[in-house]
């Protein structure tokens, strides 16, 4: 199982564009419908406490990890989602340095604009749609704090306070 | 303005520099990553902080761990790429899981488990937002709504994996952006 979780989350880590947002979807369907590993519920609280925690939101894959197989899954998991883009990042970083009047970085970066929205948007979607069940009270948190996000500059620590309010009064 | 930045002088400085941004970031590390480097210690200029931000989005990966990798690797080759990344993880990867093990001894109470899921779906909210701000000036591209819905449709709808997904998109976005689509 720590083999298995390995290997996915490192070969996720290689198509992470965008970082978590979009490989959220994917994981989701991996160590729910796929293996079965915990259920879509336990996912979203998952990720709500790796939200509410500090630091970068790849720490989620490190909880789920540790939901599927204790510390030793957490370690694994965000071991295997950092290292190999990592590894890309440190290489890449000098060629992307040197290519930066080349034509082929700018058409490279226009297309994977449109692609990173289309990813995040759905990770957004699937977290709010857990069982791929809409549950209405669900979509009113998500979109509230979406507007909120988008008309005020507050930290997003007191959006997540203000769905955390919301979830107690509402589910 | 300030010109007169200089890099971390040593692996421990490096370590405690990205220590004090993972520790304190609370609701996003990019705005403590700036605070920490570029206004508090100096290590690097705001415009080459932007830049390397900006490589570091189109790489695969958590962008601020990448962003550990590119300038530890700048300042102290291999070991500074491990000695940033660790130092930036180091307290919240503690931080997350005693939260979760905290939570899950209240997780059976229902008011607890619907404050938390509320979070969660704020969480998501937070994802639809960034999703539109990231999506605006792309509005007046109609090939980019079609990879935008395309890779929604799959990935959210259809629950197409995203190992299929993702070097499909790739080809055909870099197709029409060739073109001068996008």
């Amino acid at each position: 199982m720590l083999l298995e979780l390995a290997l996915y989350f490192g070969l996720l880590s290689l198509i992470s564009v965008g970082g978590m947002p979009s490989v959220i979807p994917e994981m989701q369907r991996y160590v729910v419908e796929v293996k079965e590993w915990i259920s879509a519920a336990d996912f979203i609280q998952m990720f709500a406490v790796g939200q509410a925690a500090p630091g970068p939101n790849v720490l989620i894959s490190g909880l789920i990890g540790w939901k599927v197989a204790g510390l030793a899954g957490a370690c694994v998991a965000l071991a295997a989602m950092c290292l190999p883009a990592g590894v890309v990042a440190y290489w890449v970083a000098d060629v992307w340095e040197r290519m930066k009047d080349s034509p082929w970085r700018k058409v490279a970066q226009r297309a994977m604009a449109p692609m990173v929205v289309g990813l995040v948007l759905s990770g957004g979607f699937v977290l709010a749609t857990p069982n791929n069940q809409p549950d209405w009270r669900l979509w009113v948190i998500a979109i509230a704090s979406t507007a909120a996000m988008l008309s005020t500059k507050l930290n997003p620590l007191w959006l997540l306070g203000g769905g955390g309010v919301l979830g107690g009064l509402l589910l | 303005m300030n010109n007169d930045v200089a890099p971390p002088r040593n692996l421990r400085e490096l370590f405690t520099g990205f220590l004090s941004i993972g520790a304190r970031s609370f609701g996003g590390v990019m705005p403590w990553a700036y605070r920490v480097m570029v206004e508090e210690r100096r290590w690097i200029s705001a415009t080459d902080f932007t830049e390397t931000v900006g490589l570091c989005q189109f790489l695969p990966g958590p962008n601020i761990g990448n962003t550990s990798v590119v300038l530890g690797k700048r300042w102290f080759g291999w070991r500074g790429s491990i000695v940033g990344f660790c130092g930036l993880v180091a307290v919240p990867f503690v931080w997350v899981l005693g939260l979760a093990a905290f939570y899950s001894d209240y997780a059976s109470i229902p008011l607890v488990r619907a404050i938390v899921i509320g979070v969660g779906a704020a969480g998501a909210g937070l994802f639809l937002g960034t999703a539109i701000k990231l999506g605006r000036p792309l509005a007046r591209k109609p090939a980019a709504w079609v990879v935008v819905m395309g890779c929604f449709l799959a990935v959210a709808v259809g629950r197409v994996s995203l190992l299929l997904v993702v070097p499909v998109a790739f080809a055909l976005a870099l197709a029409l952006s060739k073109w001068g689509k996008l």
